[in-house]
């Protein structure tokens, strides 16, 4: 059995105004099996955020169920750890004092905090700057410090919600790889969404692509791309046909566009 | 950086000199025949009472009368609006049923409750503080409500997703975020409080500064009264002073103030 089994899920929304009830995802039936790393993508809307945070066990599921080694979810677990986009690190706090807060949440008892941490900052790269507070980082450096908090508690399943939306590109591209060189060390069963097509072929094993209303999945797509990987693989054939497929996706989807808000 | 510190000093030496210039002019004015001593005095004039009024102790007394008041009204509003405000912030009950009070704060002056305390405290010290608490209470409360209530919510989800309770929540997120703002409600509450110290003094009291205002007012010795109207002045910059310091002090966020 997969590690993480999301069958007939549906998550429906109230609108805060007009009561309506809307669909943000339905009929979405995915397997992920332990050790993938799986991207998301899809245009804005498509309620992929929203799937990521059901995993998550942040949203409440109105239709369906997910399921991970075999148990239900029904709210945050120590099993799973999400890495957000920029503004979720704590700004009072330094480098490790962020990276031990999930530590602290958890009541972590696997020994010092302050050694974890350290462990996860030097394997991020930030150990110079593990007195600093988040004003003095760039983007790309809190981001790290972002995935040293998530990967500190030690997850079975990592879940990133554009984790690299807020970079620049050449900064994302080196934050790819970089993320890569981590997830090959201990081989984390990963979600990661993401509207960037090159990020979300690059990155994964296997791609969800996501359609809006409601959002569903339109496909998957297996990447048999080698690993470990890094830059030169973007100008590869195979990599330039997958490219090719996502957009004719997403260009789909670009022609059906609503204006629909997305809801994270 | 340099620059920067050129224009703070350009500000600063700005800021003095038009304070003598005043002073200068004040004192020409007079001199001149300009304006009737009786209704400013001067600043000679006015420097060499508070030097007799240093001499004989009443500065001290009248300073430490004031002082007292404030210090205990800035101190239980600081309990009371804090506390309040936490619970405010946190569950949305309370606000609801502090809110009619809060309104009625806003619109009444607080002033007007004075014969109340009276009758409730009688003259003097007790109604002194309960009014100077009530100057003060609002922008504490308000303050800390509003720092609780607009937490910040990617920062609570990131803290849910690592299974962090309500009270974890409230703890490290809630109340850290909210110092800032909170440093700011005691900012304008030290003014507030000081005010409401020093106008309770001008109706009914036997000491502070305030009653020596009204004192020396209602028998036409304005020299008199001036030293203490700018002994009011200079506590109230200084006393403000000091929590913009510690305001800026809290906000940097250069400080881990949750270890």
């Amino acid at each position: 059995m997969a590690q993480i089994e999301i069958r007939d899920l549906g998550i429906d929304y109230r609108k805060p105004k007009s009561n309506e009830v809307f669909s943000a995802v339905d009929n979405v039936e995915l397997s992920i099996e332990k050790g993938e790393f799986v991207t998301i993508v899809g245009s804005s809307g498509c309620g992929k955020s929203t799937l990521l945070m059901a995993v998550a066990g942040l949203v409440n599921l109105s239709r369906g169920s997910i399921k991970i080694d075999g148990k239900q979810v029904t709210g945050p677990g120590p099993d799973r750890a999400v890495v957000f986009q920029e503004a979720s690190l704590l700004p009072w706090r330094s480098v490790r004092g962020n990276v031990k807060f999930g530590l602290e949440m958890q009541r972590w008892n696997g020994g010092d905090l302050n050694e974890r941490a350290m462990q996860m900052i030097r394997l991020v790269g930030l150990s110079r700057f593990s007195d600093y507070h988040p004003h003095q980082l760039s983007g790309g450096m809190r981001q790290r410090v972002n995935i040293a908090r998530a990967l500190a508690v030690d997850p079975d399943v990592l879940l990133m919600d554009e984790p690299f939306g807020a970079l620049d590109a050449q900064t994302r591209e080196i934050m790819g790889t970089e993320l890569l060189r981590i997830w090959e060390r201990h081989k984390k069963t990963a979600l990661f969404v993401t509207h960037d097509i090159d990020e979300a072929i690059f990155l994964a094993d296997k791609i969800v692509v996501m359609g809006r209303n409601p959002g569903h999945i339109k496909e998957v797509i297996k990447v048999d791309l080698p690993r470990p990987r890094d830059e030169a693989i973007l100008d590869s054939d195979d990599f330039h046909s997958l490219r090719k497929r996502l957009r004719a996706h997403l260009a789909e989807d670009m022609s059906s566009m609503q204006l629909v808000k997305e809801v994270a | 950086m340099i620059v920067e510190l050129f224009y703070r000093r350009q500000a600063l030496i700005l800021g003095t000199l038009s304070m003598i210039g005043l002073l200068v002019f004040w004192q020409i004015a007079v001199d001149a025949g300009l304006i009737n001593p009786f209704f400013i005095s001067t600043p000679s004039q006015v420097w060499t009472e508070f030097l007799v009024q240093f001499e004989d102790g009443q500065v001290a007394a009248n300073v430490g009368a004031t002082l007292y008041c404030f210090v205990w009204s800035m101190g239980l509003a600081t309990v009371v609006g804090i506390v309040l405000g936490m619970l405010a912030g946190w569950f949305r009950d309370v606000e609801s049923a502090l809110e009619p009070f809060i309104w009625f704060k806003y619109s009444a002056p607080t002033v007007a409750f004075y014969p109340l305390f009276i009758a409730w405290l009688g003259y003097g010290t007790p109604t002194i503080i309960a009014i100077a608490f009530l100057f003060a209470l609002t922008p504490i409360y308000a303050n800390t409500l509003s720092g609780i209530k607009n937490i910040d919510r990617d920062l609570a989800k990131a803290a849910r997703s690592f299974g962090a309770k309500p009270l974890d929540i409230f703890l490290q997120v809630a109340l850290p975020g909210s110092v800032p703002v909170m440093m700011a409600g005691l900012r304008l509450g030290v003014g507030r409080a000081l005010t409401g110290v020093v106008v309770a003094e001008l109706f009914g009291a036997n000491a502070g500064l305030g009653y020596a205002i009204t004192y020396y007012g209602q028998l036409m010795q304005t020299t008199k009264m001036m030293v203490s109207i700018v002994i009011v002045i200079l506590l109230g910059v200084i006393l403000t002073q000091i929590l913009s310091f510690l305001e800026s002090k809290t906000d940097s966020w250069r400080v881990d103030s949750g270890r």
